[in-house]
């Protein structure tokens, strides 16, 4: 069942057009992650589902209740939409304790005193923070802010909950952990959740679904796998991944695959924008998908080893072919020339 | 707030700073008072005041004071920024609170000090007299009022130069310290430049404040008749033997002209510096760069000028407070006594005048930030059409000095009948005091909202909360205690506002500033010193309270 639905929506700030047309369907109980570049939109798009921002066409529905159709002139205010929202900077109000923040809302909702301490203690409990209720915002760790925030979003139990890069101001090893317990949290209480990140290795560990947004309009909707390993487009394939860059002209087509070349040496790879022959295209193919072969072959171009680099559970390799570099992952390899196999069904031609 | 109330709040202070303005231009082309039966429209009263040789002069006198005292208060300020701030400047810690003491004590008070210690029969001119048997100054000539005008008005310098030194990371400098420079050269070539668009305001803030100046020529101009553009119209009262309205108007006309493009450049200024700040480093723990043997003339040059702008008109004030008779060959030990005193408080007008004072400032300054808070909540995040109205609104008083503001406000309740039976209570006080002060006073409690971040109230429209419940319980909390130490500092420059209510003095409406300025025109030295002293207490007072609270609030 469909939790949140966003339909062609468009939003500008004065001249600028912000968001041009997007259309996303959120199911109950799943994870989405908004991913894109600072500007793309992800940030105004999650801002306008949380009524902070009014876009000038669209619809936006949560459950079957509209809360947004420009058409119609219809406007849920934010505090009528009862979502949960964990901001960036965490937005925990100073003046309040970790109690207080996280029970204000359900002061609001007149819920009875006995029950707001035993909600919010059972909240905090599931954030790891039950003992820490008296504590100020200022007297905490910012791993310990950010779950205070997840907290107060959480308690009255909001239909979709918001996350704004909730873990950006958090440091790399907290990060890591972070991500898993969000992740957890989150599919334990069965919610709908939208987070928006910039980071494509956030996006895949946390959600089960990633949009992908690119200058306002989305680029590709689907599983962490199927962005990683079918990206539409050329933008998208660099996003999700690491990659080796091949410049060249399409030099033949042929059931689906097309032929480019690299300083000479013919290479066959997917053709995934049907360009014709003697176009240019740009034949990208992931890092890890460069295999070092033990000599010539099919889709095999020889090439000179620059150097290496150590990086603890593998080494990286850098070579040259012709005034291409490409790089590899693998085992330690001595000096000169090596012959690198590219699998025709790993290359992607655009 | 709602867009309704935003706009109403916005059109009733259009209506309240228009009004005085429009008055006054209405005035100044009328032949006669403007509340008289029989007026026409005319030239006559501008013709008469630009023939007039004495407004010339007072023009070219205040251009001359503008201008010198820039060119002393400038680098003195400038410098004292960097020692304080940059350097490692032996006793940095006990001078810094004293340095802005000439902006906190009325500057009519301060001139009473000179005339009392440094006057031709001045305590200090006599002990000199006495101890090299000559005196090598005299105070009343223009010379002597340009240096005390600069050296008065150091601190508006050092404070804009300073806050700008202290948010500059020290990356910048250390960075090119790294590239090779030295300490001095750092600071020539990196520091001064970064800062300067600072300098540059302060600059042209003191210019304009030399052509506000009102209380230093008022006292020290007088004895050799160098009169400014305020003091020539306060002097036109009697310049006719009648009051001539029109005539006051053209002046006020005139001062309004010269002051709103000052007031725009300020303006302009202020944010193109603010844009430069907004580029700097990083703000790192700073390490104050070694001066060497310079530490001790620097301190020496300091100390000089503390003694001459606070200690010496402040202590000699107060003593002279203290003291029945002085003159060569009299101990001051001998002649100490609290008469003075005894007889401020036979006068019921002086009495009163000193709990109206206290009134206005801590009653009327809380109903002034009150006021304040409500204009700028009617702003707050709102970008449209009617904010940027208000943006230039704010500035139209700011071009008015206070005796100009305290005049127009007279004439508004003069003129409008439901207010003329309140123009002789304290309310047209307080009104004028608002008005005058809406500029600093929507400034303070700006910067008190602005460190609210959106979000923090975001955040309450999320859990639930209605845009009202956001500001009971969210907004106001937060900025509670921004809005009292507004009010703090507003009580003290309510406390030692002294032009204001020259025009609006009347029985019921005394309040110590004007009372001194009128004492003064009356010879009542005596009284004078004592009423000075006391208004120097509450001023220390208040000055007291603020840096208890702000240990409280950083501790």
């Amino acid at each position: 069942m469909a939790k949140l639905i966003i339909d062609d929506l468009h939003l500008s700030y004065g001249s600028t057009d912000i968001l041009k047309g997007i259309t996303a369907t959120f199911a109950q109980g799943e994870i989405v992650a908004l991913l894109g570049r600072s500007g793309s939109g992800k940030t105004t798009l999650l801002r306008s589902i949380a009524g902070l921002e009014e876009p000038k066409k669209g619809v936006i529905s949560i459950g079957d209740q509209p809360v947004f159709d420009a058409a119609a002139g219809l406007n849920v205010p934010s505090e009528k939409r009862g979502l949960g929202l964990v901001f960036q900077s965490y937005a925990l109000w100073p003046h309040k304790t970790v109690f207080e923040n996280v029970a204000y809302g359900l002061r609001l909702r007149n819920v009875a005193k006995a029950d707001i301490q035993q909600r919010v203690a059972g909240v905090l409990e599931g954030v790891g923070l039950g003992h820490l209720g008296e504590r100020y915002p200022h007297q905490l760790s910012g791993g310990q802010q950010q779950r205070v925030a997840l907290a107060r979003a959480l308690v009255y139990n909001p239909p979709v909950i918001l996350l704004d890069e909730p873990l950006s101001n958090l440091d790399a090893k907290l990060r890591e952990e972070a991500r898993i317990w969000i992740r957890t949290l989150i599919k334990r209480m069965n919610l709908t959740a939208v987070f928006v990140t910039h980071d494509q290795v956030e996006a895949m560990a946390i959600a089960d679904r990633i949009v992908l947004l690119d200058g306002g309009r989305i680029v590709q909707a689907g599983t962490p796998e199927q962005l990683y390993t079918e990206p539409v487009s050329l933008f998208a394939s660099e996003f999700m991944g690491v990659n080796n860059q091949i410049r060249s002209r399409v030099q033949d087509k042929r059931g689906g695959y097309a032929r480019i070349e690299l300083s000479g040496h013919p290479l066959w790879g997917k053709d995934r924008a049907g360009k014709g022959v003697s176009e240019e295209a740009t034949g990208v193919i992931r890092l890890e998908q460069v295999e070092v072969a033990d000599g010539e072959g099919e889709n095999r171009i020889p090439a000179e080893l620059e150097t290496s680099v150590y990086l603890g559970s593998h080494w990286e390799h850098v070579f040259r072919c012709g005034d291409q570099t490409l790089r590899a992952f693998g085992r330690p390899l001595a000096a000169g020339t090596h012959w690198l196999h590219l699998p025709p069904e790993q290359l992607w031609v655009f | 707030m709602n867009r309704a109330t935003r706009i109403a709040v916005i059109v009733a202070m259009a209506i309240a700073v228009l009004a005085p303005i429009g008055l006054v231009v209405y005035q100044s082309f009328l032949d006669g008072p403007f509340f008289q039966p029989k007026t026409a429209f005319t030239l006559s009263a501008y013709e008469f005041v630009l023939d007039d040789e004495d407004f010339f002069d007072a023009l070219y006198n205040s251009a001359i004071i503008a201008l010198g005292m820039t060119a002393i208060a400038v680098p003195v300020g400038a410098l004292l920024a960097f020692l304080m701030t940059r350097t490692d400047l032996p006793g940095r810690r006990w001078i810094e609170p004293v340095i802005l003491v000439p902006m906190f004590v009325s500057s009519v008070v301060l001139a009473f000090g000179f005339v009392v210690s440094l006057g031709p029969a001045g305590f200090v001119t006599l002990w000199f007299k006495s101890a090299f048997g000559f005196v090598p100054w005299y105070l009343y000539s223009k010379w002597m009022l340009i240096v005390i005008a600069g050296l008065t008005h150091v601190p508006h310098v050092f404070l804009y130069t300073s806050s700008a030194l202290r948010s500059l990371g020290s990356d910048v400098e250390e960075a090119a310290r790294m590239t090779g420079a030295g300490p001095l050269r750092t600071a020539l070539t990196v520091s001064l430049p970064m800062v300067m668009p600072n300098i540059l305001y302060a600059a042209v803030l003191v210019f304009f404040l030399g052509f506000e100046l009102f209380g230093l020529p008022l006292v020290l101009g007088d004895p050799e008749g160098i009169l400014v553009l305020a003091t020539y119209l306060y002097k036109l009262t009697n310049k006719l033997g009648t009051p001539s309205y029109q005539l006051m108007a053209v002046v006020v006309v005139a001062i309004i002209c010269i002051a709103l493009p000052l007031v725009a450049l300020q303006r302009f200024l202020l944010r193109a510096a603010n844009r430069y700040v907004s580029v700097k480093g990083k703000a790192a723990a700073q390490k104050p760069v070694s001066i060497g043997v310079w530490r001790w003339p620097a301190a020496a040059m300091i100390t000089a000028w503390l003694l001459f702008t606070v200690v010496v008109p402040i202590s000699g004030l107060v003593l002279r407070a203290f003291v029945s008779s002085w003159g060569e060959g009299v101990n001051l030990l001998d002649v100490l006594t609290l008469a003075h005193f005894r007889e401020l408080m036979e006068f019921p007008n002086l009495t009163r005048g000193i709990v109206n004072t206290l009134l206005i400032a801590s009653v009327g300054g809380a109903l002034s930030v009150g006021v304040y808070t409500m204009l700028n909540l009617a702003a707050h995040r709102w970008q449209s059409g009617w904010t940027r109205l208000m943006d230039y609104l704010v500035l139209l008083p700011r071009a008015m000095p206070g005796l100009v503001a305290g005049l127009a406000i007279f004439w508004v309740f003069l003129f409008t009948p439901f207010l003329s039976p309140l123009r002789q209570t304290m309310i047209a006080i307080w009104v004028a005091y608002t008005l005058v002060w809406l500029a600093y006073g929507m400034r303070l409690v700006s910067g008190a909202l602005l460190q609210i971040g959106p979000e923090l109230e975001e955040a309450g429209r999320i859990v639930g909360a209605s845009p009202g419940r956001v500001s009971r319980d969210l907004t106001i909390p937060l900025v509670k205690v921004g809005l009292f130490s507004s009010w703090l500092l507003i009580f003290v420059t309510f406390m030692r506002e002294y032009s204001t209510g020259v025009y609006l003095l009347a029985p019921g409406t005394e309040v110590i500033g004007s009372l001194l300025v009128s004492l003064w025109g009356t010879g009542a030295v005596d009284l004078v010193t004592a009423l000075s002293t006391v208004n120097i207490a509450m001023i220390g007072g208040g000055l007291l309270l603020m840096s208890l609270f702000g240990k409280r609030s950083h501790g």
